[in-house]
């Protein structure tokens, strides 16, 4: 009988990600198409129409760029922070608190120059979602408190939140039963730059940009990576590794709470409950699914907005919404299990 | 004479606490053994879709508890495979669990929303005086007792048994426990199991008994709360059941706030529990010099030949 | 020698492309103390990994009383009446000396642990309740409830991997008495791996010598082998170059004057009234046991200790309060002790760390251009002969040997004037040291002013020009090589002062 034992790779091949991306999102859609005929739907022609209906034409291109821009956005935001290797697991929170810091600066300021005043309210989005991760990285930097668990919480403080403002103080008398705060006015919706397609998408090109830049050619990514790396080779370097830390979590904060800001200006144009439906959680998808690696985020983030657009357009033939959460979802499982056979390799051991 | 309204606040903590304190018991086991599952709202969707779903097809209560347990402990076997077979990282799988989680149940209960459950999971006893203390202590629902055995049972195993220190090891340094003799890679595996199996009971509690009814996302955050309970109880469970009550009693206090007179914005009583949870956490990591009563090697994959 | 308790034929086991085994034979006698000698990266440790379990090879057999076993994990070891113990040790912090010598499956006190407890307490003199939680020991406490562990394990043959490492002088005297009780009143079986003749010479009845993963000699009596031969197996044939130390010394470079510092965190002082000096061209040792203040001395020297009393000055500026980064911009390098996870970031590319130093200066700036960076690294790698094939590697690919010579390449590239360089050539082979050598001695010719910190008394001999011993935060003496002996510096160290 031959046994095996388990080697750690020297080398991991540089490519492995991408491979392991595109056997998880196979592995998805067996598993989608299992369950679609589970349901007496043939999985050929749903599929086929899911693309159509997401990218078959110029309009549903459009929706499904505008649904992957805050993917992307709030991706972007937990791959700089993982530069120093740390999570955020509180996306969602900043996409709500960048829609409420929108709004805040839109009760309080009232601007004739409408490019100027959309700026100003995009960077109060970043604001907001830099000041929803004050607290856990002060905690992390200062005391070394876990951010996971900090920025998880923040989530459930921010959307409760957000129940409050819009059930209280910012309730829009006119929307009756639905919570929800007043429509901010037309002279500050973000323009489409041709059919449905908003300036949030070119937004959230420039910021890929320059999360890759931030990231791979700055020389605050690298010390960000090397902080990452070692906070003794960091201190050893002359980096304040605590500052990098701190910095990069803000500054990720912001980029989720772009994402709110944006789906406010060009999407829903209001602050509710359904600013957000899970991106955060996506996003986290994204991210580890890319390696953190910005341009792959936009890649695969405009994937996961088309998938989504198509999930829920085929609500119309009976299949579930549900069934684009569970690609999305899957492919990440796939990609982790097919993943291990990059980092790991069996050996045979001889028996004599 | 105790007030009739306190004893019903008393009453709906009691429900409510246990609910969160039967999953952030298998939280703590499965943390125990150094893995960190972020799935437990997912977990614990499935359990309450699938016990949902078999309460209305067979109208067999135990068999549905059955049901339901064993899916949440067959799901969370996912993330046992690919953190504890494959070492992928516990943070990320654990995540994904709970966006799967919450799709699968909502596909699967699809179907269900809305239906009516002929049988419930009672209590052992009815409640003829709702103004006697005992009786209301006396007629909780079963799972109340079961969770109550439960925290006896798994706190005495921890400290007093072999078998509890052994498993206890493993969560603390995992190649110490190897060299013991130890199977890291089992027992975390079966932790890992019957977290999601401890989270399947929270599910049929819910589904069967607390909101006897299937709708989407109806597992509202408890699962996140679960997982700040075993944070809040520093790994133990007697800490974790008091975090229990103390949360319950705020879930339970928002719908009465008013009846009370009291001026408490109901908004900000259901997110105390978050803000108290950092609170402690950061408190915790001050004032015990980072030690929280983390297991030391949560996170950290096992691989024997690491260097 | 009739009682062969184990035995080994052809074991092998690599690591990627590295054997760390090739073909390895070994015999164990019962009750006697066997050592291993090899220097580091000898395949010492391997090969007891693969006897306890840890390491499954991909070829050969392993006998225990003739009978032939393949040793699946570590309690399959145990079972087997094998344990070891690791340089980092296996216990539960967190848990009692009983729980830590209790809770193994293959415990044989179950019963009578008191006396058990009591007996081997006893050959160790070890003064503790079993109820202490281990965190509260000593590192040397810690070891002995780390070897106790094993024999409360069932184990007979017990493989103790470089014991003495973190041990003082008297608890290593106080580890050999234990250790011969045991063999001969226990009948156990032992190991001891080190790389030091003396060990081997005091603890020892039979010795083997390991070399880059081969078995190159067994079963060879101590007492009837010289050290002149072991020195030659362990190393295989170097000539021990000569170094000439008659070059120019030029004008003072670093100048430390009465530096004191207290770590911040428990307020145990640690260095006391440090004065020293060096000139361009000159080679000035640190001599001393790890652990007596050369760590804080570099930290200080280098800027990353902030909190001290005293001057720092090189080239006439005084930097006392200047941080690292200024102090790297009047040309200071410094090769810290712990290679990789100080002086190298793990977990990030070969490339990365290889601008560690001068990421910051113009000549990359002021976008870290991919290529600067590149041509950076294929230069250090061209001149100091580095072996790194793929630069986005993670840095941990690279041996040990190449790790160090990156990191070393690195801070001399530029041609610094003053170098702190802290244990350099710890744990490498005979020619990656030669090379290191030849790196620092190249140095000093250029001009520059070099602090080597060392416990490795046969380098500092060879390389320095003067020597000062630190022993508990103080210099207590300096010497002239040229004209002083290893052992009078050796007393100094252990703090004895003639």
């Amino acid at each position: 009988m031959n046994k095996y034992t388990l080697s750690k790779r020297q080398a991991v091949n540089e490519l492995s990600t991408f491979y392991s991306f595109i056997a998880g999102f196979l592995i998805a859609l067996i598993i989608g198409s299992i369950i679609l005929l589970a349901q007496d739907k043939n999985p050929i022609d749903t599929f086929s129409l899911m693309f159509r209906l997401s990218i078959g034409s110029v309009n549903s291109l459009s929706s499904s760029l505008n649904k992957a821009t805050p993917l992307i956005l709030a991706g972007l935001g937990i791959a700089i922070i993982n530069t120093v290797k740390l999570w955020n697991i509180g996306a969602e929170g900043q996409i709500f608190m960048g829609a409420i810091g929108v709004n805040f600066l839109y009760i309080n300021l009232s601007l004739s120059n409408s490019t100027i005043f959309i700026i100003l309210l995009l960077l109060s989005a970043f604001l907001g979602g830099a000041f929803c991760i004050l607290i856990p990285a002060l905690v992390k930097v200062l005391f070394g408190v876990n951010e996971i668990i900090t920025t998880l919480l923040t989530n459930y403080i921010v959307i409760g939140l957000t129940i409050y403002l819009v059930n209280g103080p910012w309730k829009d008398p006119d929307s009756l039963n639905f919570p929800a705060a007043a429509y901010v006015g037309k002279e500050v919706y973000l323009p489409n730059i041709f059919g449905k397609l908003s300036y949030g998408f070119l937004i959230c090109i420039l910021f890929t940009a320059l999360a890759h830049y931030l990231k791979n050619k700055s020389v605050f990514g690298y010390e960000m990576r090397i902080a990452g790396g070692s906070e003794m080779t960091a201190v050893y370097a002359g980096i304040n590794a605590k500052q990098k830390a701190f910095l990069a979590m803000l500054i990720g904060g912001g980029f989720a709470g772009l994402a709110g800001g944006v789906e406010l200006l060009s999407q829903t144009h209001r602050v509710s409950t359904g600013i957000s439906q899970g991106f955060g959680y996506t996003a986290i998808i994204i991210a580890a699914i890319t390696g953190m690696r910005p341009i792959g985020i936009f890649l695969v983030g405009t994937l996961f907005g088309a998938l989504s657009i198509g999930g829920s357009v085929i609500q119309t033939i009976g299949v579930s919404t549900y069934i684009a959460d569970i690609i999305q979802a899957s492919t990440l499982f796939g990609a982790l299990i097919i993943q291990f056979f990059f980092n790991y390799k069996l050996l045979k051991v001889d028996d004599d | 004479m105790i007030d009739i309204q306190l004893l019903g606040l008393l009453n709906a903590t009691l429900q409510a606490a246990t609910l969160l304190f039967i999953a952030a018991l298998g939280e703590l086991i499965t943390e125990k053994s150094g893995i960190l599952n972020l799935g437990v709202e997912g977990m614990i969707s499935i359990g309450a879709v699938a016990g949902f779903i078999t309460a209305v097809n067979t109208n067999n209560i135990f068999f549905a508890v059955i049901v339901g347990v064993l899916s949440s402990a067959i799901f969370a076997s996912i993330h046992a495979i690919v953190t504890v077979v494959l070492k992928q990282d516990q943070t990320v799988s654990g995540l994904i669990l709970t966006i799967l989680g919450l799709a699968l149940s909502s596909l699967i209960g699809k179907n269900y929303v809305g239906k009516k459950l002929d049988t419930k999971l009672e209590s052992l006893f009815s409640i003829n005086d709702p103004s006697n203390i005992f009786e209301v202590l006396l007629s909780q629902n079963i799972i109340f007792y079961i969770s109550i055995l439960f925290m006896i049972l798994i706190s005495y195993t921890l400290k007093n048994t072999m078998f509890g220190r052994r498993f206890e090891a493993v969560g603390e340094d995992s190649k110490a426990a190897d060299s013991m003799g130890l199977n890291v890679i089992k027992t975390q595996f079966i932790a890992t199991c019957l977290g999601g199996a401890f989270a399947g009971l929270s599910g049929v509690y819910l589904t069967l008994s607390y909101v006897p009814y299937w709708t989407d996302n109806m597992t509202a955050g408890r699962g996140w709360i679960a997982l700040a309970l075993v944070i809040f109880g520093g790994w133990k469970p007697y800490r974790t059941a008091l975090g229990a009550l103390l949360f319950g009693f705020l879930e339970a206090l928002v719908p009465r706030l008013q009846t009370y007179g009291f001026e408490l914005n109901p908004y900000i009583v259901k997110i105390s529990p978050y803000i108290i949870t950092i609170l402690i956490l950061v408190l915790l990591t001050i004032y015990k010099d980072g030690k929280t009563g983390a297991p030391k090697n949560i996170g950290i994959p096992f691989f024997r030949e690491n260097r | 020698m009739n009682n062969k308790i184990l035995e080994t034929k052809n074991i092998t086991k690599s690591f990627g492309t590295l054997k760390a085994l090739d073909n390895v034979s070994f015999n164990l006698f019962e009750g006697k103390i066997h050592g291993l000698l090899g220097e580091n990266g000898a395949g010492k440790s391997s090969l007891m990994n693969v006897l306890s379990g840890l390491y499954q090879p991909e070829k050969g057999s392993i006998y225990i009383k003739k009978q032939k076993y393949k040793i699946s994990n570590p309690d399959h070891a145990s079972r087997l009446g094998i344990g070891m113990v690791h340089q980092e040790f296996r216990l539960i912090e967190s848990f009692s000396i009983k729980d830590n010598l209790t809770l193994s499956r293959s415990n044989i006190h179950k019963d009578d642990f008191m006396t058990a407890f009591k007996k081997y307490s006893e050959i160790f003199a070890l003064n503790l309740s079993e109820n202490e939680t281990v965190s509260n020991l000593s590192v040397g406490e810690k070891q002995k409830v780390e070897i106790m562990k094993i024999i409360f394990n069932n184990s007979n043959i017990m493989l103790l991997d470089e014991p003495t490492a973190v041990l003082t002088p008297q608890e290593t005297i106080q580890l050999k008495n234990s250790l011969e009780t045991l063999a001969t009143e226990d009948t156990k079986t032992i190991v001891l791996i080190t790389h030091k003749l003396k060990e081997i010479r005091e603890f020892t009845e039979i010795v083997s010598v390991m070399k880059n993963g081969k078995m190159v000699s067994q079963d060879l009596l101590t007492q009837k082998v010289s050290d002149n031969e072991l020195i030659n197996l362990m190393m295989g044939n170097v000539k021990k170059s000569q170094i000439n130390k008659d070059n120019t010394i030029g004008d003072v470079k670093l100048d430390v004057i009465n530096v004191s510092f207290k770590d911040p965190v428990n307020n145990i002082k640690k260095l006391s009234n440090v004065n020293l000096q060096i000139k361009s061209g000159e080679i000035l040792g640190l001599a001393g046991v790890s652990g007596n203040g050369q760590v804080e001395l570099a930290n200080i020297i280098s800027g990353i200790e902030r909190t001290f009393e005293g001057k720092i000055i090189i080239n006439d500026n005084d930097i006392s309060n200047k941080g690292v980064k200024s102090r790297k911009k009047l040309n200071l390098s410094y090769i810290p002790e712990n290679r990789l996870g100080v002086g190298l970031a793990p977990g990030v590319s070969v490339i990365d760390n290889s601008i560690v130093r001068d990421y910051f200066q113009t000549k990359l700036g002021p976008h870290l251009s991919k290529n600067r960076s590149a041509k950076y690294l294929e230069n250090l790698i061209n001149q100091f002969s580095i072996k790194a094939p793929n630069p986005k590697a993670e840095i941990s690919t690279l041996s040990g040997g190449n790790m160090q010579k990156l990191l070393m390449g690195r801070e001399l590239v530029g041609n610094p004037d003053v170098i702190i360089a802290a244990q350099p050539t710890r744990g490498l082979d005979v020619n990656a040291v030669e090379g290191i050598h030849n790196l620092l001695i190249d140095q000093r010719n250029r001009g520059s002013a070099i602090f080597l910190i060392s416990e490795d008394l046969d380098e500092l001999f060879k390389l320095c020009h003067r020597l000062l011993v630190i022993y508990e935060g103080k210099v207590i003496k300096s010497f002239t090589t040229t004209d002083s002996n290893i052992s009078s510096v050796g007393l100094a160290m252990a703090g004895i002062n003639e």
